[in-house]
């Protein structure tokens, strides 16, 4: 995919004047003035009212909507069980409580795992992609993508089949004596994690797969020249000089990840579950939303800190790569 | 990657480097430290090997599921011949029947609010310099790098708050919210790579602002507006998180109910709904990667380039 190629595959054109250096891009810090006024400053307001609808639907229904959450999430429930606004800490502090501290621990440890092995799998697929897929880069890179793209559930369901304890899976573990008839995959924290992945390992193969793609070979080729073997090379050029991606694709995996509830229901136990979970149960049959909003604020709160490492470490990377 | 094909495709001789060799060690030149340039020059047998791995397990699941909707037994273990009664009894099934249809209504909703909005957004966002633009540019990124059961949970107190009972109605709402910043992301890049002065030429020419967007810009965009319409049309009818969090009773969207199925036992209908939704998707999406080039022009939908 030719990823900064877009310009000039566009409809309108090729840049008017041969003689003149490649026209720069049209973004808004061109100056005013210059010859040929743009068409945005003949009348710029077009585009502001543009902005308008769009807006105002965003800040209506998002914004709104998540300061709602926020709110509830001091708030309390009446003996009848129905949500009241209030200003109230308890249920934060009930967050506290080990039940729930306990999930919320599971659940970042499961997320965690889920990036570490989307890593491992998504890197070695992403090279050979890359840097062996010659002309069928294209095509292997949809075949992942395609799939992806299929419902999720769907998807999730026939994966809890394969792992089930009569599925292909066991049996050719079994039928190869890495198993024994106990194993079981489905309903233990394994089966979670595998689910995970499953569910969201794309986000770390195409982050890193574009990375690669950027990569410039020649390191590795100077890497083999200077006698490295095939895991120095991998360790001190590849993986370096791709580590924007692998942190673009812990972001992208952790984020559904941690939030997810479905993979804890189809292949967990109830010793498994995670915060969606928690969070689902109290809006569903729990009936206490303060108590759910509380929970969903703590979710928003963890991925919130986990973004801010995220954008502390890429900012120094992307500056060093802009110039 | 250009300069890579000779070690890519394995074919090439080795010319160029004088050094390269391929798996099977036959064709190796003679040199000095031949023994470590084996070595750092074979191909990546294992990263090969996880790739073939990846994708087996990748498909098995799908394969799993489009194998058993033509089982004849209700099992999900034993292949017991082919049939098409799963199929069958989905044509009987009402309920699902009615599902099926609400989440096709959902998605044309969702997929025609979110184009109007989301092409007028995306144009203000590219060419307007107001302070609003960069407010709007800031909540258009909520949606991507909020889970989305945080979003649903939001939508359903939203809603419950101001007292609207949940219906498909909601849930076409919710989704249309979810699926802007999608139609933006996408068509902001090819906005930005649109040439101005040619519209501007349309107005030296006498259109006015609106004819110029109308004649000259909005056919340039066509390609990536159409494939961005398949591509919501496909994330929205397969949507669960958003759905589950702010459906009514009856009828339930396709995915909600497909989720109460699978978590009371196996149901072979499942597979069989499963299946269609497959080709389904799999078809738009092919679709949607199809339709730039069906105009005739490179680039299109950049769904692989990983932004």
């Amino acid at each position: 995919m030719a990823t900064r190629s877009n310009r000039t595959g566009t409809a309108l054109g090729p840049p008017q004047d041969p003689a003149a250096p490649k026209t720069p891009a049209p973004d808004r810090k061109r100056p005013e003035g210059t010859p040929g006024t743009t068409a945005r400053t003949r009348q710029p307001r077009l585009w502001t009212w543009l902005l308008l609808p769009g807006t105002l639907w965003m800040t209506g229904f998002l914004v709104a909507s998540l300061l709602l959450v926020a709110t509830l999430a001091l708030g309390t429930t009446d003996p009848l069980g129905n949500p009241r606004f209030g200003l109230n800490f308890a249920n934060l502090t009930a967050l506290a409580d080990p039940a729930y501290s306990t999930v919320l621990l599971r659940s970042l440890g499961y997320a965690l795992i889920t990036c570490l092995i989307s890593l491992a799998v998504a890197y070695p697929v992403a090279y050979a992609i890359a840097l062996r897929g010659g002309r069928f880069k294209n095509l292997l890179i949809a075949a992942i993508v395609v799939p992806f793209f299929a419902n999720y559930l769907v998807r999730m369901y026939g994966w809890s089949v394969v792992l089930s304890d009569d599925g292909p899976l066991l049996r050719a573990l079994r039928a190869i004596g890495l198993a024994d008839g106990d194993t079981k995959i489905l309903q233990t924290g394994v089966g979670v994690v595998a689910g995970l992945v499953y569910g969201f390992v794309v986000f770390m193969i195409i982050p890193l797969y574009a990375a690669m793609e950027r990569m410039d070979t020649s390191l590795i080729e100077a890497g083999r020249d200077l006698y490295g073997g095939p895991l120095r090379t991998f360790l001190f050029v590849t993986v370096p000089a791709t580590r924007q991606g692998a942190a673009a694709g812990c972001v992208l995996v952790f984020l559904p990840a941690m939030g997810d509830f479905v993979s804890a229901q189809l292949m967990g136990g109830p010793d498994q579950i995670m915060i969606g979970n928690l969070i689902q149960d109290k809006f569903f049959q729990g009936q206490n939303w303060p108590l759910g909003s509380a929970l969903t604020m703590l979710l928003m709160a963890v991925l919130f800190l986990g973004m801010l490492g995220y954008l502390r470490r890429t900012r120094k990377d992307e500056a060093e790569a802009a110039r | 990657m250009s300069t890579d094909t000779d070690t890519d495709t394995d074919t090439g001789t080795g010319s160029g480097t004088g050094t390269a060799t391929d798996d099977t060690g036959t064709r190796t030149r003679t040199g000095a430290p031949r023994r470590r340039r084996r070595g750092a020059e074979r191909r990546p047998r294992f990263a090969i090997a996880v790739t073939a791995l990846f994708f087996a397990l990748l498909y098995l699941p799908v394969g799993v599921v489009v194998l058993f909707s033509f089982n004849s037994q209700k099992s999900l273990t034993v292949l017991d011949g082919v049939s098409l009664r799963w199929y069958e009894a989905l044509l009987h099934d009402e309920v699902l029947l009615d599902s099926l249809g609400m989440s096709l209504r959902v998605s044309l909703v969702a997929m025609a609010g979110s184009l109007v909005l989301g092409v007028a957004l995306a144009l203000g966002l590219v060419r307007s310099r107001s302070r609003l633009g960069s407010f709007a540019g800031l909540i258009m990124l909520v949606p991507l790098i909020t889970p989305e059961i945080v979003t649903g949970v939001a939508a359903m107190l939203l809603f419950k708050g101001l007292g609207i009972t949940l219906s498909t109605t909601t849930v076409m709402l919710a989704e249309i919210t979810f699926s802007i910043s999608y139609v933006t992301v996408i068509l902001r890049s090819r906005i930005a790579a649109l040439n101005p002065e040619v519209e501007e030429a349309a107005m030296d020419l006498g259109a006015t602002r609106g004819q110029a967007l109308r004649l000259v810009t909005l056919p340039a965009l066509l390609p990536s507006i159409l494939a961005s319409a398949v591509l919501i049309f496909a994330l929205v009818f397969d949507d669960f998180v958003l759905a589950y969090f702010t459906t009514g009773v009856d009828p339930q969207p396709l995915s909600v109910r497909i989720y109460s199925a699978i978590r009371f036992g196996v149901q072979p209908t499942i597979n069989a709904v499963g299946t269609l939704m497959l080709v389904g998707s799999i078809g738009l999406i092919v679709l949607a990667l199809a339709i730039p080039r069906l105009f005739g022009r490179k680039g299109g939908l950049d769904l692989l380039s990983g932004k």
